[in-house]
């Protein structure tokens, strides 16, 4: 069962009381939350996810909701509990759905070891999966989301989840966040991307989520083998420029940009050393997303010559 | 089921599990999606993933209860790799000052080799060193990267005049919080063990010195009521070392009853003693509870620790437990500073925080 299939009311009772158990990639969320603001979130932007029958435990379980201290008579705020505790500060009360979304980030970051995380925005093409890992600013959201209205399978656009035992890399569809002058980028470049209502985040800046495409939530078990690494960095004006990088660099950039990979120790090392054996790796500076995407798709036609 | 029942079933499972590894066998998925987050919440989840693998239940598990299991697992093998490079790292700033450190808790444990170290979440290492010599290796470890957290006037006299630490050091490359003792209990405390007594006794491990096996329970035993109610890790902590030490070597109860007497710490001891059998069933042998009968505080006030310390771990949540921690909470300062130094104390931390 989607959750687009659940009737709304049912979702309302579940989100109230004991939790609605959404299927993320490998991952099972049990959120709560009495706030209608989280309730159309997530029937929107999850609309194509698999909600867990029966009221089984769940990976992360969270609470979205005013916090109940004497404040909330002066300001509406919203807190994230997780497993009954409060790792984060409360923030007001319109961010409630960048706040969720910022939670399951830090649930992943926090309780995956079981994978090699790094911090990149993932798409396949066929069984190969395109990384970009980069720290935020760099606009492998943006790239990301504009790939996926081009026909690429989102895995996610922030985590790779790198299976040490197999090398594969795991999906995590979830919505892709978008900030800035992006939201207006994106809703030209495709009609038919679904884009949530724009909010201001805890940076101050304006985002607006966008929802996986159905078949790459469908395809959330289907894993990809590394192809193509690429290192996108925003730079306005300047024209596409591609410069290949060393495997040696390749791994150190991947290590700057892992959660986790020192907890695996020497397995830690040799995954990421494994991603560069398969993936040639470059950089690629771009001003236009045209120019971003064509240079993308000119790389990858010319590998898989 | 409302987050406030399973954190309550959670603690219960927890302390069960504890008692009787077995126990996690016949658990429900109801069971351990309460279990998980108490433990994790204990900093326990790493010894849970492991008592879990020794009974080979993983293949029966839901996926969500064996991922976190896996990723608990991974991150408590990376505690050890830090805790052992880290005591590299300290032995390499104090040997050639000709300082050598002695590690407590964790760190000890782990250079100790002892079971109960495995996995377990360390978020700074502990060392004790002779007073005379506190000058010296505070002096080598800035020289070696470490830093003192930047702190105001109050806390930096709390450490500096009545504490038995020096304000904690970070490492500025690799940030693991360090703490430098030059002894076990504060200055302004009640309890005051001498430290040349500790430093005289050691043991040392691989190049590796940790307090011998009597003084590292009754380490365990002080600390254990040190910031008001019993931390579960801690009990399982003080299990761990009486359960080992007890079979490990010869005498050891009797040396335990006599280095706590010799110390003056014979009630931390014998609450030690007692909660850990009776919280998660510490096999201690009969014949020891008349021997520190002396040590044992007078019935009323054995009783109401007792109800506080039930109160305090058993509703989880709730008034009735915060107003037992709040009292253990006191107990606790009560017996680090003398109480018109307490009552400025309290006063200042309410008011700041």
């Amino acid at each position: 069962v989607t959750l687009a299939d659940l009737p709304p009311d049912t979702l309302r009772r579940q989100l109230r009381r004991q939790g609605l158990r959404l299927r993320i990639g490998p991952f099972v969320a049990r959120v709560a939350s009495s706030m209608a603001a989280i309730e159309t979130s997530l029937a929107t932007l999850y609309a194509h996810h698999d909600v867990e029958p029966g009221q089984d435990g769940a990976h992360f379980t969270l609470r979205v909701d005013p916090p109940r201290t004497l404040r909330r008579f002066v300001r509406r705020q919203v807190q994230v509990t997780f497993d009954g505790h409060e790792p984060f500060l409360p923030l007001p009360w319109q961010m409630a759905a960048p706040m969720l979304e910022a939670a399951l980030n830090w649930c992943v970051g926090s309780f995956a070891h079981r994978f090699v995380v790094i911090h990149a925005a993932t798409l396949a093409l066929g069984g190969r999966a395109l990384l970009m890992p980069a720290p935020p600013g760099s606009g492998k959201s943006t790239l990301c989301a504009a790939l996926m209205c081009r026909g690429w399978r989102l895995l996610s656009d922030e985590f790779a989840l790198l299976d040490p035992a197999s090398g594969t890399l795991q999906p995590i569809p979830r919505p892709v966040a978008l900030k800035g002058p992006s939201i207006a980028l994106l809703r030209a470049w495709s009609a038919d991307a679904w884009l949530g209502p724009e909010v201001d985040n805890n940076e101050g800046e304006r985002v607006s989520y966008m929802r996986p495409p159905l078949e790459s939530v469908r395809a959330s078990a289907t894993r990809a083998v590394p192809g193509w690494i690429v290192i996108p960095k925003f730079e306005a004006g300047a024209p596409p420029i591609v410069e290949a990088m060393s495997r040696a660099r390749t791994v150190m950039h991947l290590a700057d940009n892992s959660f986790n990979y020192n907890l695996h120790g020497r397995n830690g090392f040799e995954s990421l050393a494994s991603i560069v054996d398969r993936a040639p790796c470059v950089t690629l500076r771009y001003s236009g997303l045209e120019d971003g995407v064509q240079t993308i798709d000119r790389l990858v036609s010319k590998s898989s010559r | 089921v409302t987050s406030k029942v399973r954190a309550q079933h959670g603690l219960q499972l927890l302390l069960r599990v504890l008692r009787n590894r077995d126990d996690l066998a016949g658990l429900t998925p109801a069971d351990w999606d309460a279990l998980l987050p108490a433990a994790e919440h204990a900093k326990l989840s790493a010894r849970l993933a492991a008592d879990a693998e020794h009974l080979g239940l993983a293949d029966g598990l839901p996926d969500w209860a064996r991922d976190r299991l896996i990723s608990s697992h991974i991150r408590g093998n990376e505690f050890e790799r830090l805790v052992r490079w880290e005591i590299d790292r300290i032995h390499r700033a104090l040997l050639p000052v000709g300082v050598r450190p002695v590690f407590l808790k964790g760190a000890g444990y782990l250079a100790a080799g002892l079971a109960c170290a495995s996995g377990r979440v360390v978020l700074d290492i502990d060392i004790l060193v002779p007073e005379a010599d506190l000058a010296r290796a505070q002096a080598a470890l800035v020289q070696h990267g470490w830093q003192f957290e930047p702190l105001d006037a109050y806390d930096e006299r709390y450490y500096r005049e009545w504490m038995h630490e020096l304000p904690p050091l970070r490492h500025q490359e690799r940030g693991v919080m360090l703490d430098l003792h030059h002894a076990i209990l504060p200055r302004t405390g009640r309890l005051q063990p001498d430290s040349r007594i500790l430093l005289g006794r050691t043991v040392t491990y691989g190049g590796a010195a940790v307090l011998c096996p009597t003084h590292m329970v009754l380490h365990a035993a002080v600390h254990l009521f040190y910031d008001g109610p019993p931390a579960i890790r801690d009990i399982a902590d003080i299990d761990g070392l009486l359960r080992h030490f007890a079979t490990a070597e010869a005498d050891f109860w009797a040396a335990l009853v006599r280095d706590a007497r010799e110390l003056g710490l014979a009630r931390p001891a014998f609450y030690a003693l007692r909660y850990a059998q009776r919280l998660v069933g510490t096999p201690i042998p009969t014949g020891l509870w008349t021997s520190v009968a002396g040590a044992a505080p007078a019935g009323p006030v054995a009783h109401l620790m007792d109800a506080l310390v039930d109160a305090s771990l058993h509703a989880g949540t709730g008034g009735v437990a915060a107003l037992s921690s709040f009292a253990l909470f006191v107990r606790s300062h009560w017996l680090r500073m003398p109480p018109l130094m307490l009552a400025r104390h309290l006063v200042r931390k309410a008011v700041v925080k």
